[in-house]
């Protein structure tokens, strides 16, 4: 029996492969087909944008920026948390014919989710571009944020993958986590027009802390505070490591649930 | 134990057999509080211990349910065992009765890189010989066609193909002797004639006396998953026999060929 990471070393090239397949799979039957990861959240900005800026007349500064960017990160979020969920009982098949590290679907997901990340990041330099905005040099620093969020999202991926095959509602509880998140992120609107109170709660979210460092670095050219940096880092490696005991915990007898 | 490719010792498996199975959440907090057992376990394997040797081919018979295709997945490391120990030199390729883990919405050739990489062969490994698997399968026509649209012996096909270029130490062949064409089924023979002049090991599964009969060195008859005889073919298979002939209830059923 070989270790662990002896095996994920044999296996890399699978992290690259699942990542691509699981694309090629999302968008099989498409007629857009992967145009679809740039469509779908600049679909989502033009309505929230409608809604918010023209009906109820939200005052943020460059709101098409301050949207999308906020669309980008939460969407990181949700693809690479969804794609994680159903990772493991979609491959029911290959699990149960060939043996693999079982974290590789999991992995995988956010190297998917990774993918339309940076597809979607394109699409924000072009917005930039063409609302003649120029961002500060701190927008370099989304480098080490979106690692950050690639960490966390990391920690969720494992543990709702194993979960989802042990209880199938992980997945509707899951989607629901989700909407709730969309609201309560500053994504559509800023985070210092909530009333103080709810602010000190939600800023216990590491998707709040995520999302709002990413509107530092691109749109003010500041950076985020020591103490929300320190936080940020903090819950997610505690997330990292209780997503990482769920999934050692259900990991080895998984299989046999499928 | 170098001349060994298999070294079984002692294994034994139990799985839970689900009287109502709790896959949500609710009904798993509802069982919590009303604590009626709702599993009974099933011992499939107990105290299983063999080898096989470097070249030979080892059958293995049963009755459905006797723990057969549990003990070839555990000998390719996707069950782990509840005790006992599972020793094996070199690649294991498991073809089990359902393919090689194929993915139905993938292409051939995808499927292919796919499975080969998961097996340990790296993509550009398999490239070279990509055009062989294709040309041994039949499928020359096919390679680009999406899995789900092949019929069931293409699927075997392309899995037994797949695992002949994969070239392993070990071939674990569940219910696959049969499959395909005559003309198929002799390149088959072929390859696995090949396979143990080169010292490599095959473990068949087999319904059928005679795929047992003439393609094995030795057999073994699990029976409710205790070892029952193991040994020459002709005698493992005289016991096979007889007990499934004191298991049928139908007298015009000894009139079939075995």
């Amino acid at each position: 029996m070989t270790s662990i990471r002896e095996e994920m070393w044999k296996t890399r090239g699978i992290l690259f492969n699942f990542a691509i397949t699981d694309l090629k799979i999302r968008y099989k039957n498409s007629v857009l087909g992967v145009a679809w990861s740039v469509l779908e959240p600049l679909l989502m900005l033009a309505v929230l944008f409608f809604v918010f800026s023209q009906m109820f007349k939200f005052e943020v500064e460059n709101f098409p920026i301050y949207l999308l960017s906020g669309i980008i990160t939460y969407n990181f979020f949700k693809n690479g948390t969804t794609i994680a969920l159903s990772s493991l009982s979609n491959r029911s098949s290959l699990i149960t014919q060939i043996y693999f590290p079982r974290s590789i679907p999991a992995i995988s997901s956010i190297f998917t989710a990774s993918i339309m990340l940076i597809v979607e990041l394109a699409v924000l330099g072009v917005f930039m571009v063409y609302f003649q905005f120029t961002p500060s040099l701190t927008i370099l620093y989304l480098i080490p944020i979106y690692i950050l969020a690639f960490v966390f999202v990391l920690g969720i991926a494992l543990g709702l993958s194993v979960l989802n095959v042990k209880f199938r509602d992980v997945e509707f509880i899951w989607g629901i986590i989700l909407h709730a998140g969309f609201f309560l992120t500053p994504i559509f609107y800023r985070f210092d027009m909530l009333p103080e109170e709810i602010r000190n709660i939600l800023q216990l979210s590491p998707v709040v802390q995520i999302v709002e460092m990413v509107h530092h670095v691109t749109l003010y050219g500041t950076l985020p505070s020591l103490n929300s940096i320190l936080y940020s880092v903090g819950s997610v490696f505690i997330i990292l490591v209780i997503g990482y005991l769920i999934f050692r915990r259900y990991q080895a007898r998984i299989v046999e649930e499928l | 134990m170098s001349e060994n490719s298999i070294n079984v010792k002692n294994v034994s498996k139990k799985f839970r057999l689900y009287h109502e199975k709790r896959t949500t959440l609710f009904e798993s907090i509802v069982g919590s509080i009303n604590r009626k057992p709702h599993y009974e376990t099933l011992q499939v394997l107990n105290d299983i211990s063999f080898n096989v040797k470097k070249g030979e081919s080892f059958g293995i018979v049963g009755r459905n349910g006797s723990g057969k295709t549990t003990l070839l997945r555990i000998l390719s490391n996707i069950y782990q065992p509840d005790s006992g120990s599972v020793e094996t030199n070199g690649i294991v390729v498991p073809v089990l009765a359902l393919g090689l883990g194929f993915h139905p919405d993938l292409t051939a050739i995808t499927n292919i890189y796919q499975s080969s990489i998961l097996l340990g062969i790296p993509k550009d490994e398999m490239a070279k010989k990509i055009d062989a698997v294709i040309k041994f399968a039949e499928l020359e026509k096919f390679a680009d066609t999406k899995i789900k649209n092949f019929s069931s012996g293409m699927q075997m096909k392309l899995a037994f193909a797949t695992a002949v270029q994969v070239d392993p130490a070990v071939l674990l062949l569940d219910e696959v002797v049969a499959v395909g064409d005559l003309n198929f089924q002799k390149k088959c023979l072929a390859v696995m004639k090949d396979f143990k002049k080169r010292g490599k090991s095959i473990v068949i599964v087999s319904h059928g006396p005679s795929d047992i009969e003439n393609l094995c060195d030795r057999a073994m008859f699990l029976k409710d998953g205790i070892i029952e005889s193991i040994g020459k073919p002709p005698e493992v298979l005289e016991t096979y026999k007889n007990f499934m002939r004191t298991q049928d209830k139908l007298p015009y059923f000894k009139q079939l060929p075995f």
